[in-house]
């Protein structure tokens, strides 16, 4: 223990007493039951419980919350030395954004009377803003203590909910799957963060920027997870009725699009025809970003299929061409890729969402055109002004994330925050009791007999 | 054979999975518009259902098969891709045969969320066939089985409902049946086509599993254990389906309790074999699926569940004794699909013929016919398509991969991590 510098023992503990604390004291300060979680509130007035919320949203709720814990946490395992670190991290970084973003968003949506009224829909905005931290995580994986993922987690949650008050409450900007206020911001935050925090000497540390055999098969647990819970993602917040079901629709359409996608490019871009795991485990929930925004307005199931398609294709031409040009030139180490499955897809899906809303019509709508764009059924707006106003969304978004990002950089770049040095980095050993070297013996083949056990 | 160098797949599976995408997305923008969605009070019901059946597609059935050390990828992935495939294929061919065979499409308009809920149960015997022939196979090839299995069993299914007036839960059930004996049959044309010394040295290295494999595969196993009950009721609604959750339920219960003692008893010291507890816990699902809606006391869905797991042991047991070629495959789909599926089958017709009060002899024989004859045309056309398919899959255009490199991920996938430890 004695190379260990004294003052790691202190910074964690430290920030996750004095986070919770704040968490704690401020939850007792504003925040109360709203009117279908109170029970005296909910019982004033003659209601079946039946109407109640908790039916209605407690379905997606549950959803969003396994794809934030399991597969963006296995999505990230891929590493062959930083498994602890990457589903560990993910849970820690996971649970403190859901309480701080359970006050920031309340602040903003849902405070009067000087208090936050909280029921099964703050659970699900907090998880949407716990997915764009682990996004932002995503880019920096690897090369960050978890003191410093706190840290990035409570400036990260500010300014997303910042963001997504700007965009879905002041300009009245369509966005239910997040494909801008999730998928973009939370790549590009992230992005620019690893930007700042670039290593010159991170060759250290290549050699275990690998993945080995069963880490990519535990990687793909959080694909599949993350595969089959997206359509709830994204019709989590939408109107309940045709809205709903119309969002499940086009996501479906799209991820199964992207997928075949995805497994045609790998083959193609690869020298003799193989396959690339990395490929599969990250493009083929390429379609679930890109639909995010669109997946809502009257798409089409042709239009779900296209832009899955278009989003597989992008996104694998990402992994196996842009991400290198992105260190070599922009210096811009993505240990995720995650400009390749959210970053990119995210764009996309923000203009699918401007195309599909410059075409709303009455005709196409009818009295649904009150739930998807309420401005224009108003008469407020017309379809091309509401198009504008949402390419604009997408403008503030890239804003918000890039300075946000470079800012969380230099945050999280104080000296005293740990971090991993260059030989050292993508390892579980820094921070976790790893036990025993035992891997040699588990991937021996089984005998059938093992000759100390014989009777 | 000429070369033993993996065979490359850069022209074909591209120009294979790009040409299908393409032409199901220009269907759809032909086919299928976007009609007026109307409220539908069952939406999360139905969704719910697709979800579990979507997990049990994609994680059960593909950890479930990957089970060998050096498989574990193209197991989990090409089922994935499978899945993807079939639901669009599945769901085009659904509304072709509509459209061909009822020409009322105004009383029964496009449903995308009950034709996306049949197409996800009508892949289930696509990926069970699959477990017959992952290893041997590549992408290119499993994908022109997934187009010929979906289109014959879309043919069984019509075939099924319109000559032998059979409810859409059984067609559903017998497709445990014909994807079991479709996917044999292909296995076993394939190994026909080797000379037999090459292809059992091409297996007993490979198909070891290691303590890792066996988890991931367990892991498959408790998927499909869990979500099974959701397979089988998912097309009934009411009474029958409640009746139909609980008794998936009791036979799964008991066969996997059957199953392991029944393995330790196989065995000269007592021990547990894992390969029995990846298929056999399942059987009991596989048999009490299609009568399951009718058993209307717990006890003969616990029987069921029994002799299920029994034929399960049994059968994984064989293979060591019995030196059929037919049983050369390691996956055993044979004994957890096949034969608990005509269990099933059997016991239906029986809950069936027992459940009419006073029956005549004229619809005894009736019954026999359509029971028997609607079970006996998924068997026979699972084996005759699955003869075809196999023939197919043989032509040397598909750059099948050369004996040696059966149940290798190294001839699909690029291994940049080899030199660190595998």
């Amino acid at each position: 223990m004695a190379r260990i510098p004294r003052h790691r023992r202190l910074v964690l503990p430290l920030l996750c007493l004095l986070f919770q604390g704040a968490t704690s004291l401020l939850f007792a300060i504003f925040v109360r039951y709203n009117h279908e979680t109170d029970a005296a509130l909910w019982h004033w007035g003659n209601h079946s419980n039946v109407d109640n919320e908790f039916y209605f949203r407690y379905p997606s709720f549950q959803d969003v919350h396994v794809m934030v814990f399991v597969g963006f946490g296995f999505l990230m395992v891929f590493l062959q030395r930083y498994g602890f670190s990457s589903v560990g991290f993910t849970f820690l970084v996971a649970t403190f954004t859901l309480q701080w973003a359970t006050l920031l968003q309340g602040f903003l949506h849902s405070f009067h009377g000087g208090h936050i009224h909280i029921g099964v829909e703050s659970l699900i905005n907090a998880d949407f803003c716990a997915g764009a931290v682990l996004i932002s995580f995503g880019a920096v994986l690897g090369k960050t203590g978890p003191a410093q993922l706190l840290l990035m987690a409570l400036l990260e949650a500010v300014l997303f909910s910042v963001n997504e008050f700007i965009l879905l409450s002041l300009l009245g900007v369509r966005d239910a799957g997040g494909s801008m206020t999730i998928h973009t911001f939370g790549a590009y935050f992230g992005l620019f963060l690893s930007r700042v925090l670039y290593r010159s000497q991170l060759e250290k540390s290549r050699h275990r920027q690998t993945s080995v055999y069963n880490s990519d098969l535990f990687a793909m647990i959080g694909t599949i997870f993350l595969w089959v819970f997206w359509p709830s993602f994204n019709s989590a917040p939408t109107a309940l009725g045709d809205g709903q079901h119309r969002t499940v629709v086009n996501t479906y359409y799209s991820l199964t699009a992207s997928t075949l996608s995805t497994f045609a490019l790998s083959a193609l871009v690869s020298g003799d025809g193989r396959l690339d795991m990395v490929h599969i485990q990250n493009a083929a929930l390429a379609g679930g970003v890109v639909v995010g925004t669109a997946s809502e307005m009257m798409l089409t199931p042709f239009g779900a299929l296209a832009a899955g398609f278009l989003a597989g294709t992008v996104s694998t031409l990402g992994y196996k061409f842009f991400t290198p040009i992105l260190e070599s030139r922009f210096k811009l180490q993505d240990t995720c890729g995650v400009h390749n499955l959210h970053g990119m897809p995210g764009l996309l899906g923000a203009i699918l969402g401007v195309l599909v809303a410059a075409l709303a019509t009455h005709e196409a709508y009818g009295d649904g055109l009150q739930t998807v764009f309420p401005l224009i059924a108003k008469g407020q707006r017309s379809a091309t002004s509401q198009a504008m106003y949402q390419l604009f969304g997408m403008f503030v978004t890239l804003v918000f994330a890039s300075v946000g990002g470079s800012l969380g950089g230099l945050l999280l770049k104080l000296p005293f925050l740990d971090s991993p040095p260059d030989s050292q980095c993508f390892e579980d050993q820094v921070y976790w009791e790893v036990p025993g070297e035992q891997e040699a013996e588990t991937q021996r083949p089984l005998r059938t007999e093992e000759p100390d056990t014989q009777a | 054979m000429g070369s033993k160098y993996p065979r490359s797949l850069r022209c074909c599976l591209p120009l294979w999975a790009f040409g299908l995408q393409v032409t199901f997305i220009l269907l759809f923008y032909f086919l299928i518009g976007q009609d007026p969605i109307q409220a539908d009070h069952k939406f999360m019901a139905i969704y719910q259902v697709i979800q579990d059946l979507t997990l049990v597609a994609a994680l059960g059935f593909g950890f479930l098969s990957s089970s060998f050390r050096r498989h574990g990828w193209s197991s989990v992935a090409f089922s994935f891709f499978m899945l993807a495939l079939g639901v669009q294929g599945t769901i085009l061919l659904d509304y072709f045969l509509n459209w061909v065979l009822d020409w009322n499409m105004i009383k029964n308009p496009f449903s995308p969320f009950l034709s996306i809920q049949r197409a996800t149960i009508s892949t289930l015997p696509l990926l069970i066939s699959a477990g017959a022939v992952l290893g041997k196979v590549n992408l290119v090839q499993l994908a022109v089985m997934v187009l010929v299995e979906a289109m014959t069993f879309g043919a069984i299914r019509v075939a099924d409902k319109k000559v032998f007036r059979i409810e859409d839960h059984i067609i559903m059930m017998y497709g445990h049946v014909f994807g079991a004996y479709f996917g044999l049959t292909v296995a076993w044309w394939l190994s026909k086509s080797l000379p037999r010394r090459r292809h059992e040295n091409a297996q007993t290295e490979k198909v070891q599993m290691t303590t890792s494999s066996s988890l991931f595969a367990m892991l498959g196993t408790l998927f499909l254990w869990i979500f099974w009950p959701s397979i089988n009721s998912a097309l009934l609604e009411g009474t029958k389906k409640k009746n139909a959750v609980f008794n998936t339920y009791y036979a799964l219960a008991v066969s996997t309790v059957t199953a392991t003692s029944m393995s330790a008893l196989s065995h000269p010291k007592g021990k547990i074999n894992m390969v029995h507890i990846h298929n056999a816990v399942l059987a009991g699902g596989v048999a009490v699926g299609a009568p399951s809606c009718l058993i209307s006391s717990p006890w003969i869905a616990m029987v069921l569940g029994l002799t299920a797991g029994l034929i399960s042991i049994w059968g994984a047991k064989c293979p060591q004794v019995c030196l059929s070629d037919l049983l050369l495959n390691p996956s055993g789909i044979h004994y957890t699909f096949g034969l608990p599926g005509l269990l099933g089958a059997l016991t239906y017709y029986c809950l069936h013929i027992i459940a009419e009060s006073r029956p005549s002899n004229l619809w005894i024989v009736t019954q026999t016919i359509t029971d028997v004859g609607a079970l006996s045309f998924a068997m026979a056309m699972g084996m005759v398509t699955g003869l075809l398919t196999g023939c197919l899959l043989s032509v040397k255009v598909w750059r099948a991969p050369h004996a040696v490199k059966y149940f290798d991920d190294q001839a699909f996938w690029e291994f940049p991590h080899l030199a660190v430890e595998f």
